[in-house]
């Protein structure tokens, strides 16, 4: 008798803190603002602790890295050194390059995110579960003025956008996360669409939702290989920073759009420094009747 | 003085000690939680398993199942992953329902079976933990989270069970020391003592 008094008050236990769990979690999906500020403070909290434990931990681990990066770290260091060797002699073409960029740009107006104000940050931790490749800690805060949904890039292009902002520290999903949809142009064609991370490959990018395939057939009409791709006006950040180049088009399974594969110009796997774009971002997501972009398809 | 006042003067001692007891239980699994939780964010943030880190407050509410049973284990294991939940990308509240599903039902099923021997609580860590990563990576995608459930999962559960049954050798002590629970006691000893037959009017 006591013990089946004692399984049910266990059981009844459990089915409390499950539902507890359900209705953080709804909260959390709602967005419920005291909710964030509560995990943010916990987070502010303990970071001085966490700092501290890195400094001190952090040689040990670097013990760890090196013992089993070796030989990648040499590999790497050698196609390093092809790669100057390549860009000395791309120099004098890129400095071309860049003229020729800058008249364009005088000629038609068109700034690249210029009159935005940016902060450069410093990564200071890649992700700390298993789920979270895509996320990263940077050392910049609500104090520097940062907020959630800024975008952050490098010199090479689009990295992600700024996630969650305590005082001193923020995280970013990198444009790789298959859960952030970043609304793209496609300057080959000008089409834009909407795109996403590739699960299990940090270096691509697919835009699966906006874009027909052609009624008519014409090949001609899809983006080349090796087009660029920038971010689109109308997205939730600035136009026109690089997002990739156009790796492969091919027809969505009901044949309707294309599934266009973009090799990401950033690398967004071993970032050491950032720069976090102060533009205060949209809130509303780039999907809907009024949005450049079309309902994806079916 | 009436006749019951010696036993209620016993019973309220009783209460105290078992208040104070509680405390210290808190006290200990926040310290070790804590140290877990730490370790976890920036030692194993770079030390890694061909690119796995150990899972350690899965491991920690695996743990608190195994030796404080489903009841307080449940509880132990709901505020390990809420904790973890506030460093994760993931919503609140994902990791603390697969903690508190796992932790039960480790705890559940094990109470009265066995005795404790190392190997034993080994293998229950590999099996608790793969089943907490599952658990997660499928509730995650359930509540609409992408690129859980892929081809990594399979590598990311067996790797993340391995760290976490070899880490078990460290932790069991100290979650033992927490709750509270002997290194020698059987599981049948944990048992709750039958009701006092004291009864107080």
């Amino acid at each position: 008798m006591a013990v089946a008094q004692r399984s049910g008050r266990s059981r009844y236990r459990l089915l409390l803190l499950i539902l507890t769990a359900a209705t953080l979690l709804t909260l959390d999906f709602r967005g419920f603002g005291p909710l964030d500020t509560a995990q943010s403070r916990v987070r502010d909290v303990l970071e001085p602790v966490v700092s501290a434990v890195d400094v001190v931990l952090g040689p040990v681990a670097e013990v760890w890295t090196v013992m089993f990066t070796y030989n990648d770290l040499r590999s790497e260091n050698e196609r390093l050194r092809d790669e100057v060797d390549r860009l000395a002699s791309a120099d004098i073409r890129g400095a071309a390059e860049q003229d020729a960029l800058e008249r364009l740009l005088d000629a038609t107006g068109v700034t690249f995110v210029e009159g935005v104000e940016r902060l450069t940050a410093t990564v200071l931790r890649d992700s700390v579960g298993n789920f979270d490749d895509d996320v990263m800690s940077i050392d910049v805060g609500h104090r520097d003025g940062v907020a959630p949904g800024m975008a952050v890039v490098t010199s090479a292009g689009f990295v992600g956008r700024v996630e969650t902002v305590d005082a001193a520290l923020s995280t970013v999903t990198a444009v790789s996360d298959p859960s952030l949809v970043v609304g793209v142009r496609l300057l080959d064609t000008g089409d834009v669409g909407l795109g996403h991370g590739m699960a299990g490959d940090p270096t691509q990018f697919v835009v699966d939702a906006g874009l027909r395939w052609p009624e008519t057939g014409d090949l001609s009409e899809l983006p080349a290989v090796g087009s660029p791709v920038v971010t689109a006006a109308g997205s939730r950040y600035p136009a026109d920073i690089p997002v990739g180049r156009v790796a492969s088009v091919e027809p969505s399974e009901a044949g309707l759009a294309q599934l266009v594969t973009v090799d990401l110009a950033a690398d967004v796997q071993d970032l050491g420094y950032v720069t976090v774009l102060l533009l205060t971002p949209s809130d509303e997501a780039p999907v809907g009747p009024d949005s450049p972009f079309p309902e994806p398809s079916p | 003085m009436t006749a019951s006042q010696p036993v209620q003067n016993v019973l309220r001692r009783r209460r105290l000690l078992a208040g104070g007891s509680v405390a210290m239980i808190v006290l200990r699994l926040i310290i070790v939680y804590l140290f877990a939780l730490l370790l976890q964010l920036t030692f194993f943030s770079q030390v890694r398993v061909a690119g796995v880190a150990p899972e350690l407050p899965a491991l920690v509410a695996i743990l608190a199942g195994l030796f404080a049973g489903p009841r307080q284990g449940s509880v132990i294991a709901f505020c390990a992953g809420l904790m973890w939940d506030v460093y994760l990308s993931t919503p609140l509240g994902l990791a603390a329902a697969s903690f508190v599903v796992v932790a039960y039902t480790l705890g559940g099923i094990t109470e009265d079976l066995f005795h404790d021997t190392r190997l034993q609580t080994l293998l229950l860590v590999f099996v608790g933990t793969a089943a907490m990563v599952t658990v997660y990576a499928l509730l995650g995608e359930v509540v609409g989270q992408r690129g859980l459930i892929d081809d990594r999962l399979p590598r990311v559960v067996l790797i993340a069970s391995g760290w976490n049954a070899l880490l078990s050798l460290v932790a069991a002590p100290a979650v033992r020391w927490a709750v509270g629970s002997g290194p020698a006691r059987s599981r049948t000893r944990r048992r709750e003592p039958p009701a006092s037959p004291l009864k107080v009017r």
